[in-house]
């Protein structure tokens, strides 16, 4: 099994990486090597190749800023946002934090200026509804509802998944015909208003919710491994328990401070 | 009348130790007199100098501070950091006597960066010192686009004959001065061999800020600060007005370099001499929790203020220096989350904490975000590092201890906080409160 091998594919690494984000690369890499599989990191820039997107197992996409979003969406086109289509419907699994949902859905609404169209993989749009609106910003919990994941998790953790995050977006989101990703406990989640959080396609997660995601949310990390080497060697993986016990700390401190009373360990 | 009892105030809490004394006046002031500000500054006899950027103020201003009096001038000056509106109002009070004549022959007010634009119609300042524009606090702010639209919109409408003085060597602010009817002064570096190996990851803005396109560097000293051009519109680094070789620096570390030159720069522009410069540079007593030093049970401290990325990498590099130099070995970080420090801490994850951790030794780690500190260098050990030792302490007393114990008498213990961190740091090794 060690002769496995993983690329983890990082959109736009200088352009969509505002807050941590990097944090979830970093955290597949970790939770990937000390496992004995080989990891390669692969970011996927302006200069990357159709053939670059082609090689990816896992995707990780996370925030930018206006301006640096805009220079993606006129980057990621014709051939590349094809490619990227096509991995994500085949079952490439991934995590999208922040900017990059809003790349996957029919279009984005900045404050200043014109509407940012997206690739319209995940059946959602974007609104920021201007300058003088509060951003929605602060520690986020929601329980993982989307029925697929939710399962999946459930039978890793033997509990219900709940994750934890920090949220902080100017832009709204709301969802047409895609499953959330999960039920807000506490924050605002996409829009504030419906009590949804993100949303979970095929097997792309897409969420507001950074901190980053995946080191505080191991579980979320690990099935992000387990389904990209299952899909790309077709037979089962089972993955080694790893020491997550300062990730546990982390979630029990943060739950205890919000009030939170949830299964919190991180691992089984 | 507003004067009065603002000042009240600022006996009543001096006398009371309630400890909100460095903006609670300014508040009281504001309410009753809304343009207590524009006519405070007005009285200050040279006029106001405004020191702005994420990153150096307090030490920049300290450093401009001691040179102006030396040179036997007055300053009015908000160096308790409270640096939003009601914070300037309050130091300003401070100069001013109960008939509200203020005695000032400067002011050096520090702004918040997001404050600025709202505050520099009031205040019209005679110079404005820009240091840099990193990412910082989104959480309270945004991001880091917005805010040199707005600074240079406001700036733009001043009078002609404010001096703007800002590093050429940040492009954002290179932009910046560029689009300025004012004078415009620009400090930075012309030493090469001070280049970084590679950008590093926390880097906002390496796009043209004019024309978008991906800057070209002939090298980078820190974060996006370095010599640049774009390729696609010409965009190109502003000619520097002072040459870094000729001046030595205060404190460690290539930012304070930064922050002397902009001192230097202005203190020029006043018209202090070249040899109370140079005097106030080699005798600079750091200001509190900025690469400041302590003697604790026999030991060497120095504390080193880390509140965001670039800050924070940029103290990783000073350290390693040190830790090369096998002067140092333990580091205690200490990571909180109150308002001043930003309640986001995802920004630790774009530190290259991996640095710190590949020179090995003892990591402490403490604050109110202890465990994701401490998850963050876990996550930072790579194949092939050093050996390093974490330990994990709840409590703060217990973690400076701890990281004590761990220091060796020829050593220096480097404490890296975060902003409310570094007064509980200090609060417990001087056994008194600064604020």
């Amino acid at each position: 099994m060690t002769n496995h091998q993983l690329t983890i594919g990082w959109l736009y690494p200088n352009l969509m990486s505002t807050y941590g984000d990097r944090g979830n690369v970093i955290c597949l890499r970790q939770r990937a090597q000390w496992r004995g599989y080989e990891v390669q990191v692969m970011p996927l820039d302006q200069q990357a190749s159709v053939a670059d997107i082609h090689k990816v197992d896992v995707l990780v996409g996370g925030g930018a800023q206006d301006r640096q979003q805009e220079i993606v969406m006129r980057d990621l086109r014709g051939a590349k946002a094809e490619a990227l289509r096509e991995k994500i419907e085949a079952g490439m699994p991934g995590v999208f934090t922040c900017g990059s949902p809003q790349l996957l859905g029919h279009y984005y609404e900045p404050a200043l200026g014109q509407r940012i169209e997206g690739l319209g993989l995940l059946d959602m749009v974007s609104k920021h509804p201007g300058f003088d609106a509060r951003r929605c910003i602060g520690n986020v919990v929601f329980e993982v509802s989307a029925s697929r994941l939710a399962g999946d998790l459930e039978k890793m953790l033997n509990s219900p998944p709940v994750v934890i995050g920090f949220e902080n977006h100017g832009g709204r989101t709301y969802l047409g015909n895609v499953e959330p990703l999960g039920r807000v406990l506490k924050g605002y989640g996409n829009n504030g208003e419906d009590g949804t959080e993100g949303a979970f396609y095929r097997n792309a997660i897409a969420t507001y919710s950074h901190g980053p995601l995946l080191p505080k949310n191991p579980f979320l990390a690990d099935w992000l491994i387990q389904t990209a080497l299952t899909e790309k060697y077709k037979m089962p993986i089972s993955l080694k328990p790893l020491d997550d016990a300062l990730a546990t700390q982390a979630r029990e401190a943060m739950f205890k401070r919000l009030n939170v009373s949830f299964p919190v360990a991180a691992q089984r | 009348m507003a004067v009065s009892a603002a000042k009240t105030v600022t006996s009543l809490i001096r006398l009371l130790r309630i400890g909100a004394g460095s903006v609670l006046p300014g508040t009281v002031a504001d309410r009753i007199q809304p343009q207590m500000l524009s006519l405070l500054c007005r009285q200050v006899k040279y006029g106001v100098i405004i020191i702005a950027g994420t990153n150096g103020k307090t030490t920049t201003s300290l450093l401009l501070r001691t040179m102006l009096e030396r040179h036997d001038r007055r300053i009015a000056h908000n160096d308790t950091g409270a640096n939003l509106e009601n914070g300037l109002i309050t130091a300003l009070l401070d100069n001013t006597d109960l008939a509200g004549n203020l005695n000032a022959d400067y002011a050096i007010l520090e702004v918040d960066e997001n404050v600025l634009p709202k505050v520099l119609p009031k205040i019209q300042p005679k110079y404005i010192l820009c240091l840099n524009l990193f990412r910082d606090q989104l959480d309270r702010y945004g991001e880091v686009d917005t805010i040199s639209q707005r600074w240079q919109g406001v700036i733009a409408q001043l009078p002609s004959e404010t001096a703007v003085i800002l590093n050429g060597d940040d492009p954002t602010l290179s932009h910046l001065g560029q689009q300025l009817p004012q004078r415009v002064l620009f400090f930075g570096l012309s030493e090469p061999e001070q280049y970084l190996e590679e950008i590093p990851h926390a880097v906002d803005s390496i796009y043209c800020p004019k024309c978008g396109h991906p800057l070209e560097y002939e090298g980078v000293y820190l974060s996006h600060q370095g010599d640049f051009h774009c390729p696609s519109c010409g965009f190109t680094k502003s000619k520097l007005d002072i040459d870094s070789r000729e001046w030595p620096q205060v404190l460690i570390g290539i930012y304070n370099k930064y922050n002397t030159l902009a001192a230097v720069l202005a203190a020029q522009q006043i018209g202090i001499d070249q040899g109370t410069i140079l005097d106030t540079i080699k005798n600079f007593q750091a200001a509190f929790g900025r690469a400041e030093e302590l003697h604790v049970g026999g030991k060497h401290v120095r504390i080193l203020l880390s509140k965001n990325p670039v800050g924070m990498n940029e103290t990783i590099r000073a350290v390693n220096q040190i830790k090369e130099a096998g002067k140092a070995s333990t580091t205690l970080m200490v990571l909180n989350d109150q308002t001043p420090d930003g309640t986001d801490v995802s920004w630790i994850w774009d530190v290259d904490t991996e640095k710190l951790v590949a020179l090995g030794g003892t990591l402490v780690v403490s604050g109110d975000r202890v465990y994701d500190m401490a998850l963050r260098l876990r996550y930072s050990q790579m194949e092939g590092d050093q050996a390093t030792k974490l330990i994990v302490k709840e409590d703060l007393q217990e973690a400076i201890a701890t990281a004590l114990e761990h220091t060796a008498a020829d050593e220096t213990l480097h404490i890296v906080p975060t902003y409310s961190a570094m007064l509980e740091v200090r609060e417990l090794l001087t056994g008194r409160k600064i604020l």
